[in-house]
């Protein structure tokens, strides 16, 4: 307790028992194993109108929103609240899609494996870039192999190690994006920050959560539209659809509540 | 030529609270690799950059069972030696993910050193959760004909996890963001860790920050911050507030 008060008036004091912080570590570190045990990076597939209604029994708001959002889509799939739920959503989503869609795959293949050079062209450190971009590669080359079922895809972005590589290199993506077209992205950022030090803080690192500009250029970098739908307080009825990029066909739809996306599957 | 390196390190400074200084044991002195260490090491990563290995590559060691990474158990083979696993799939392969990179960041960096770094590779590879990589001052600076000593330790969640960092031994540079335990101020180590960095990135922002420096000098609230810091700076709150120098 005592500490983090101090990190909250972020003063320093003098009285310091060591073990104090350790324990605060700990307790940390229990927390995240306790999620991390109770959902999984990736869940199933649940019928949608059935998981909101329960969860929002008491509450009438979201559920009407629950039921508006159960004409247009009939299933969700929600993913572990870790702040890169965006990325893995997408990735996930996407996959999903590909595993079907030969057309669609030959041009997102032709997409990526061409970022590698983009990146490094930017100044992206080789050797790790490397590192993530083959596992991705990995994973993508599979799904166009044809080889790949849903549960594989399943059970691969439910490794952690596998999955946050995948999510690694579409953070990588993002930030190059938002580097290369900087003098557009940076009209979305707060403050004086360079568009580089916004993406070595806010992009860049794991868990940190997207925001509006991560998903834009992503979907914009990777040729891929998602539509949002928006689930808040809003006393509207209707569940929010926003499209990025602005006009493009979704190819991916995800469920956003504040701070967290999930998966929507159509009708 | 990871271009990576030259990303600079973000913030520096000071501050923070709790704990003991760091007591950092044994660390032995540098020396080459020679060629048939490197061959060795080259055998075991596979061709730098490509793909991981395939499924047809040799199965682990049994010394260096996924739950026991890095333990004494790795080091009981002889100069030259090493006993290094290689990781197999695809059972136990994402465990070994972390060992898998370190081993192709510690080749990287024996076969093309950065400018004024080094490490002992054979010492290295015996122990790949514990790195010292000594760090030369570049010529010019306020640091030149200095020597230093930088230790790394991961976890098994690199690189997720940042490693963590600090200087050790007798000569801690004397430096706005490096307090006299060792403990070193850049954002970089902590908060705005990315997987992308690596040893060697991190390595060069510390060079850069140490080449940047026109005032030698210890931080401001050193002495309060050594005597109560807690011995892993990575559980210190550290406040970047100063990017100058």
């Amino acid at each position: 307790m005592g500490d983090e008060v101090r990190e909250a008036d972020g003063e320093k004091r003098v009285e310091a028992p060591t073990n104090q912080d350790n324990l605060i570590m700990e307790q940390q570190r229990q927390i995240e194993e306790e999620i991390s045990e109770a959902i999984p990076l990736v869940g199933v597939k649940e019928d949608l109108l059935c998981a909101l209604e329960k969860e929002y029994a008491a509450d009438p708001i979201y559920t009407m929103k629950a039921k508006d959002l159960s004409s247009k889509y009939s299933s969700i799939r929600r993913m572990r609240p870790d702040g890169n739920c965006f990325f893995r959503a997408f990735a996930y989503a996407y996959f999903e899609r590909l595993l079907t869609n030969k057309d669609e795959y030959k041009s997102f293949y032709d997409i990526v494996s061409k970022s590698k050079d983009d990146l490094i062209e930017l100044g992206f450190p080789q050797f790790t870039l490397e590192d993530f971009y083959d596992t991705f590669m990995e994973v993508v080359e599979r799904i166009g192999g044809g080889e790949m079922a849903q549960d594989e895809l399943y059970e691969l972005f439910n490794v952690t190690g596998q999955s946050n590589y995948i999510v690694v290199y579409l953070r990588l993506i993002t930030s190059g994006k938002l580097q290369r077209d900087a003098d557009f992205y940076l009209n979305f950022i707060d403050g004086n920050r360079t568009m580089t030090a916004f993406c070595h803080q806010e992009v860049e690192p794991m868990f940190k959560e997207s925001d509006h500009i991560h998903i834009i250029a992503l979907s914009a970098a990777l040729n891929v539209g998602v539509r949002v739908r928006y689930m808040d307080r809003g006393d509207s009825a209707q569940v929010i659809a926003h499209d990025f990029p602005e006009g493009t066909t979704p190819a991916v739809h995800l469920l956003y509540r504040p701070g967290h996306y999930d998966i929507l599957y159509e009708h | 030529m990871p271009q990576g390196a030259s990303r600079p390190a973000s913030k520096g400074t000071h501050a923070g609270y709790a704990g003991h200084p760091p007591n950092h044991p044994n660390h032995a002195p540098s020396r080459a690799p020679t060629m048939e260490q490197v061959t060795a090491m080259l055998a075991r990563v596979g061709p730098f950059g490509s793909t991981p290995p395939s499924p047809a590559a040799p199965a682990a060691s049994p010394s260096s069972a996924p739950g026991n990474p890095g333990s004494s158990g790795t080091s009981s083979a002889g100069a030259g030696a090493v006993a290094l696993a290689t990781s197999s799939r695809p059972s136990g392969q994402d465990a070994l993910r972390w060992e898998r990179r370190l081993q192709k960041e510690l080749m990287a960096f024996v076969t093309d050193p950065p400018p004024g770094l080094s490490i002992d590779a054979d010492v290295t590879s015996q122990n790949l959760q514990d790195w010292t990589v000594e760090l030369q001052g570049a010529e010019g600076t306020l640091y030149e004909g200095e020597h230093f000593q930088l230790n790394f330790k991961f976890n098994s969640k690199y690189p997720f996890d940042a490693p963590q960092v600090m200087f050790i031994g007798n000569h801690i540079p004397v430096h706005p963001h490096i307090y006299s335990n060792g403990h070193i101020c850049l954002s970089i180590l902590t908060e705005d860790w990315s997987p992308a960095h690596s040893v060697q990135s991190v390595c060069l922002s510390i060079m850069s920050m140490l080449s940047s420096c026109k005032d030698k000098k210890r931080p401001v609230d050193n002495s309060l911050y050594v005597k109560t810091c807690n011995k892993n700076p990575k559980k210190t709150k550290w406040w970047y507030h100063d990017d100058t120098v």
